[in-house]
Order: C-alpha cells, then sequence, then structure tokens
C-alpha cells in the first residue's frame, strides 16, 4: 500500500478524534482573501483605467496611478493569494497530520493582525508613505507586523506538527512550512528591516537583494503554498494515490535550490557583476526540474481522472491552476534567455507574464482550495455551484486575456523600441489594448464580487435562506 | 528519504543560508566597492527633497532609470554604470516603461516646461497618459522638478546651465518685440537651411498628416489655432510662438523645419528629431504654414528634382 492510500486510510479512520476542528482560522483566512480579491482587483480596475483615461480622477492624489499600482500589487500579493492559500493550509494541514489545529485562538488573532496590517498597508500606499521599492513598498511598522503575523503561522503550524498523532508527513506539510518560515526570513531580509528609516540599502546593492526577496514572494510563499494545495486537493478529489514520492522529494527540494537563484534575472540588463547574471540564467533555465517534477507529480495522479476533477469545483480550479504554472514557468524560463528579454523586458509582456502567474497559477489554486475546503467546513454543498462556475469561467477568461492583450502590447512596445522609436510614439498605438485590459478588469472585479457573494452565503447561510 | 519535521525545517534553513550566501552576500562584497563614474555627485538637499515626492507618487512604476545598451531615445548617449547610483537610497531602477527612461532628463527641458508638463501632462505633450500632479501644490513640484533637473548628475549640470543661458538670450530677445524676436530665432537657423523652402507640394493628404501631428506634438503649447495660447502657455516664458504673426516675416520650409528637428534649448520648444522621421516634419511644418501662417513656400525654386511619387 502507497504513501497516500495509507493517509487516506488514517484519515477516515481518525476522523472520528478530530471532530473538535472548528475550522475558525481556516475560515478567518477564507473571508480574507474573498474580501480583499474584490479590493484588490477593483484597484487593478482603477489603475489600468487610468491609463487608458489618465485624466478621468484629475488630481485625486491619494488615487493617482503611481499609489494605485502598489496597492494593487501588495493586496493580490498579501490580500488576496496569500491568504487564501493559508485558508486551505490551516484545514488541511490538521487533516493531514490527524490533530486539532495548535490553537485556533491564535490563529483568530492572526487574521486578526492580517487584516489590520492590510487596512494599514493600503492607507498608508494611498498617503504615500512608502520605501518605493518594488515588492518591498511597505514602510518599517507594517513590514513588522507582516513578519510578526508569520512568526504567529509558523508558531501555530510547527506546534500542531508537533503535536500530530500521524507519524508522515505529507508532502503538503513540507511546502507550508518551507513557505512560512523562509518567507518570514527572506521578507525581513529583501525589506531591510534593521533600517527602519528607509528600508533600502544604496545603490546597485539594493537592487541585487530587493529581487532576490521580490522573486521568492513568488518563489517561497505563493509557489510552495500552492503546491500544497494541488499535492492535498488533486489526490483527494480522484480519489487516488500520489504519483510518485521520489518526485515529491525532487520538486520540493530543488524548487528551494533553484527558485532561490533565479532573481537577478531581473537585472540582466543592469550593471551587475556578470557571473551573477550567469547564476541567474542558468538556474531559471534549471526551474523546469520543480516545475515539471511537481506537474508530472500531479498530472500523473490525475491521468484518467479528469472526469472526477471537472465534478468539483475547488479541483478544477486547482487543476486549471497547475496548467497555468507550466505556461508562466516555461515562459518565464524564456524570458531569462538575454535575447528574449532585449524585446520583453520594461514593458507589458511582463505584465502579462506576472497576471499569468500570480492570477493564473496562484490565484486560480487559492480560489479552488478555498471552494474545495468550504463545503467541508460548512457540512454544506456551496451556496451556488453556479456561481462558482460563472467565477471560474471570468478568471479564466479575464488571465487568457490578460495574457493575449498584454503580450501583443508588449511586443509592439519591445520591437518598436529596438527599432529606435519613441515611448511617446507608441502610446496611441498600444491604447486600444489598455481599453481591452480595463474591460478584462472590469470582468475580474466582477467575478470577485460575485465569489465574495458566494463563499459569505456557503459559509453563514443554510441553502435556500434569503440573506 | 524520511521527511521529519526536522529534515523540512533545519534542510529548508541550510539550503536558504547557503542561496543567501552566494546571491546576496557575495554580491555585497562585490559591488560594495563600487567608485564613482565620471558623472556622478551627490544630491542637494533640495534635489534629495524632491526625490522624496518622486518615491512617495511611484514615478517609478511608469519611468525606468537604467539605460541599456539597447536603447535609443533619451538618455540613450549614456549606458547606465554602477558607479552612477551610489547615491541612490533606495536605487530606482524600475521595471516598466510606461513612460520615459529619466537617467538623464535632468536639462533636457528648461524647469517652465517641466512645472507646465507637472500640472498637466497633456498641457505640453497631449497624448500623454501620465498623471496630472498639481494636486501636490507649486512648492513640492518645485523641488520635484529641482529633483528631475539633477537626473543625469554632473552631465544634467552640463545641460542645466546651456538651458539657463538660452532661456537668458531667448527672453531678451521676445523682451525686445515680434521683429527682433523673429530676427533673433531666424538668426540661430544655420544659413543654409533659411533659404530652403518645403520641397513636398502642398496636398490635402499632406495637410491633413500634418494636421494630425500638429493635435499630437503642438497644440498644447501653440493652441489649436496657432496663436500660442495652447493650455500651457500661462506657464511658459517665454511663451510659445504665435504663428499668426509671422506672415511676410520671411519663414521658410527650412526654418520651421529645422526649429521644429532641433527644438530651440531655453524655451518650452523640445526637439523632435527622435520622434517625427523626415517627411513628418515638412508635413507638419507646411501645415503650419498654410494654415496659421497663411503664407507657404512648398515646391517653390530652388526644389530640385521632384520626387517619383509626387503627382
Amino acid at each position: 500500500m502507497n504513501e497516500a492510500d495509507l493517509f487516506e486510510e488514517r484519515e477516515l479512520a481518525g476522523k472520528s478524534k478530530v471532530i473538535t476542528q472548528n475550522y475558525a482560522t481556516a475560515k478567518g483566512f477564507c473571508i480574507t482573501s474573498a474580501f480583499w480579491m474584490v479590493v484588490a482587483t477593483f484597484m487593478g480596475l482603477l489603475g489600468a483605467t487610468e491609463l487608458m483615461a489618465p485624466d478621468l480622477l484629475e488630481n485625486v492624489g491619494w488615487l493617482v496611478f503611481g499609489r494605485v499600482r502598489p496597492i494593487h500589487i501588495n493586496l493580490v500579493l498579501f490580500g488576496f493569494v496569500t491568504p487564501g492559500l493559508l485558508s486551505s493550509a490551516f484545514y488541511y494541514v490538521p487533516k493531514l497530520l490527524r490533530t486539532d489545529l495548535y490553537s485556533e485562538k491564535l490563529g483568530i488573532i492572526t487574521v486578526f493582525a492580517w487584516n489590520v496590517m492590510l487596512v494599514a498597508a493600503v492607507v498608508s500606499l494611498a498617503m504615500g508613505k512608502t520605501q518605493g521599492r518594488e515588492y518591498a513598498e511597505l514602510i518599517w511598522p507594517i513590514d513588522m507586523m507582516v513578519v510578526a503575523a508569520f512568526s504567529l503561522i509558523i508558531f501555530n503550524i510547527i506546534m500542531t506538527v508537533r503535536r500530530r498523532r500521524e507519524p508522515i508527513l505529507y508532502v503538503s506539510v513540507w511546502y507550508v512550512c518551507a513557505a512560512v518560515i523562509l518567507t518570514a526570513i527572506t521578507y525581513a531580509l529583501g525589506n531591510i528591516i534593521w533600517k527602519p528609516s528607509s528600508g533600502a540599502l544604496v545603490g546597485i546593492p539594493d537592487a541585487i537583494i530587493l529581487w532576490f526577496y521580490g522573486h521568492n514572494v513568488f518563489g517561497l510563499l505563493l509557489t510552495p503554498l500552492s503546491a500544497g494545495v494541488a499535492y492535498y486537493v488533486i489526490p483527494k478529489a480522484c480519489r487516488a494515490p500520489l504519483y510518485s514520492h521520489t518526485l515529491s522529494l525532487w520538486g520540493f527540494w530543488s524548487l528551494l535550490v533553484v527558485y532561490t537563484h533565479i532573481g537577478t534575472h531581473h537585472l540582466l540588463q543592469v550593471p551587475v557583476p556578470t557571473w551573477l547574471k550567469v547564476i541567474a540564467i542558468v538556474d531559471s533555465i534549471a526551474m523546469v526540474i520543480p516545475v515539471m517534477a511537481f506537474l508530472i507529480n500531479i498530472w500523473y495522479t490525475a491521468k484518467g481522472k479528469l472526469g472526477e476533477i471537472h465534478a468539483d469545483i475547488g479541483a478544477k480550479f486547482v487543476f486549471t491552476g497547475t496548467i497555468m504554472y507550466f505556461f508562466v514557468s516555461i515562459q518565464g524560463s524564456m524570458m531569462s534567455l538575454p535575447d528574449v528579454q532585449r524585446v520583453t523586458h520594461f514593458n507589458n509582456w511582463v505584465v502579462a507574464h506576472a497576471h499569468l502567474g500570480v492570477l493564473g497559477f496562484a490565484g486560480m489554486i487559492a480560489l479552488g482550495g478555498i471552494y474545495y475546503i468550504l463545503p467541508r467546513m460548512t457540512g454544506r454543498p456551496l451556496h451556488s455551484r453556479l456561481l462558482a462556475h460563472f467565477q471560474y469561467w471570468m478568471v479564466l477568461i479575464g488571465t487568457v486575456g490578460f495574457t493575449v492583450v498584454l503580450t501583443i502590447a508588449g511586443l509592439i512596445q519591445g520591437n518598436a523600441w529596438l527599432n529606435g522609436e519613441t515611448v511617446y510614439r507608441l502610446l496611441p498605438q498600444i491604447h486600444v489594448y489598455y481599453v481591452s485590459r480595463a474591460a478584462l478588469g472590469l470582468m475580474l472585479f466582477s467575478s470577485a464580487v460575485i465569489g465574495f457573494y458566494n463563499i459569505i452565503r456557503s459559509m453563514f447561510f443554510s441553502p435556500g435562506e434569503t440573506s | 528519504m524520511n521527511m521529519t519535521l526536522k529534515t523540512v525545517v533545519i534542510g529548508s534553513l541550510l539550503v536558504l543560508a547557503a542561496v543567501v550566501f552566494v546571491m546576496v552576500i557575495l554580491p555585497y562584497a562585490d559591488t560594495n566597492k563600487t567608485t564613482a563614474s565620471d558623472i556622478f555627485r551627490e544630491r542637494s538637499p533640495a534635489e534629495a527633497a524632491g526625490r522624496t515626492f518622486y518615491i512617495a507618487n511611484g514615478c517609478v512604476y511608469c519611468h525606468s532609470q537604467s539605460i541599456r545598451k539597447v536603447d535609443w531615445g533619451l538618455g540613450a548617449e549614456r549606458i547606465a554604470q554602477a558607479g552612477d547610483y551610489l547615491a541612490d537610497h533606495p536605487i530606482l531602477l524600475g521595471s516598466a516603461r510606461t513612460g520615459l527612461d529619466l537617467s538623464q532628463e535632468g536639462g533636457e527641458h528648461p524647469d517652465d516646461w517641466q512645472t507646465a508638463h507637472f500640472i498637466n501632462p497633456r498641457y505640453t505633450r497631449p497624448l500623454s497618459i501620465m498623471p496630472a500632479f498639481a494636486f501636490l501644490g507649486m512648492e513640492n513640484l518645485k523641488q520635484l522638478t529641482t529633483y528631475v533637473q539633477s537626473l543625469g548628475l554632473k552631465d544634467a549640470d552640463k545641460r542645466m546651465q546651456r538651458q539657463r543661458f538660452w532661456k537668458k538670450e531667448a527672453i531678451k530677445a521676445y523682451e525686445s518685440g515680434p521683429v527682433a524676436n523673429v530676427k533673433w530665432l531666424h538668426e540661430q537657423v544655420p544659413e543654409g537651411w533659411r533659404n530652403l523652402p518645403n520641397p513636398y507640394p502642398t496636398t490635402d493628404a499632406g495637410l491633413a498628416r500634418g494636421h494630425k501631428i500638429y493635435q499630437d506634438f503642438c497644440l498644447g503649447c501653440h493652441g489649436p489655432i496657432g496663436d500660442g495660447m495652447g493650455p500651457a502657455q500661462p506657464y511658459l516664458y517665454p511663451p510659445p510662438l504665435n504663428f499668426t504673426i509671422l506672415k511676410g516675416r520671411g519663414i521658410s520650409g527650412g526654418i520651421l523645419y529645422y526649429q521644429i528637428m532641433n527644438g530651440i534649448t531655453g524655451t518650452a520648444m523640445p526637439y523632435f528629431k527622435r520622434e517625427l522621421e523626415s517627411e513628418k516634419i515638412w508635413d507638419v511644418g507646411n501645415y503650419v504654414a498654410v494654415y496659421f501662417i497663411n503664407q507657404t513656400d512648398a515646391n517653390t525654386d530652388p526644389r530640385g528634382i521632384d520626387a517619383s511619387y509626387e503627382p
């Protein structure tokens, strides 16, 4: 009998012993994610609209594009996707360990602190209080709140692992442990928290450490947490054992080793040491190893069982996320090649790549995890499967649409610049793509509103009840 | 491999420690020794204060400060060196060029152009999608302008010196009346260009193209009817040229072409040679001549052999 079967059996056998679990933390992060997805996508829509109609909010200082953009990005990363993935983690980690969460009380305090942190982030960025470094904008007090929140999560998870009744640690648990521990450290490093006033180094070293951290937001936070959800949801939904323990090991360790090396590929056209660029490029290509180890493992687990995946809306989101992961990773490896980057750097191609990764891969999986665990937490079916499917298609079309539209705009910009065209001359040419992007943004915002409604109804109301 | 809690936690930490050593500490040891480049100088307190507005309002999300070997256009005269960034805390390389690279923006325009542009970018650049920054208030805008005018450091200082010198000359000429002003403007155009007529005949198609170019590039200062009363006018001194009083003052196609191509440093008139190719400059010059000056030398002698496509 293989490992995953064993889990299934132990979990079933142990079911009577874990009924005390009330999922308060998982539910808290679930609502957090659903709510901030609405705000985050609205900010994205607002920014996209400003690029299309720059005088729409003329002289409304706190909503100027340069403040809206970091609010959008920080809310997507730390408001929507991370809490969504953590919600699933707080559900499946105790389940996989056949125990209760160490402290639901501490978990609820974490959720509360996390939301205070997000409000503080929005207010400070809108006021123009920023450290001006991409992905590390938040000022020092909020940085400390982020690190503190991660520390609480680490403590809660580690204590849960230590009190487990299941001797074997499943791969999802490895990913959650590594993600929260390593992110707490790289976040503190990347935000230079030992320099509270600036949160920055000087000159080129600042750029190097910034992108080391910046890329690890994806490499050590979103990707491992997403992988953890996929490793949990896909075998469960398929009722199939995980394809390979060896591939799990390969995927996990190679992800930690390879992903952490590639941040400098953001600086290939900047005067940083050549050896550093070489490492970044080589490891960016080597990303194929962790990516394919994970994907082969998941896809072979699901082989012949796509019907089961299709039948569960949560698993459908998650599985689609893994397909997006394939595309965004292969694309990312290619973009690290200097010849490709000559065209793609500095333009909307990169924005397309970012949306494919954070929305298509991590965002899809965050939503999938939520829809998978939600009925299992409440013991009732979802308020509306139709709305969940509707949201699925809106997110899918939105992501693919963003990718197509922004890639076209990026190719126009990148190739024209290489030909000596100026930025200004291209503005009318890419305007139509900005309009399309804003339209797709409206669709994603609508999908977030629908999702929020559906999740709240599912969590707090019995089916058929009127709100 | 038996994955215990210890294996996962200690293993992950060891991997991270090794990677931080290679990807953060070694590069720090390497790049921390960087010495000042030829253009480097420290920032003045006013410039540093202006930089805080640049950071607070997220200018870095649309404007890079990172000139690459493959670049053309503004700033491309000088490829960035590590020694250019020694005072940048934080460094503001940027990751997108929704707007221009600003590495060498200092001295590209005089201060009054920058002010008009900050009040509303469409006042000077009708197609711009940059937000208006009038909400910052004039005092803060002045500081922000001081910072922007320092981009390029010592190179920017040289360009600013040139701007200030020619600003004085241009004001002197403007204040001595239209006749003297036009004479002064003509004198800045090399002899060969002054007697050169526009080599293309006036056609509806050419005027339509010129009209479009005028709207996209010129209208903000010179105004929709060419009287120099565009929305940027209140902020600019000397004010934009009023084309409607130029009839009979010896304006040739060549003079228009040269001034559009090269701009008039010291005034708000930028050069357009990077944004407009030859025929586009002739077209917009002729549009101004036909509609606003009401006098064109298009296709008059000396004109050489007509281009093969001309009717």
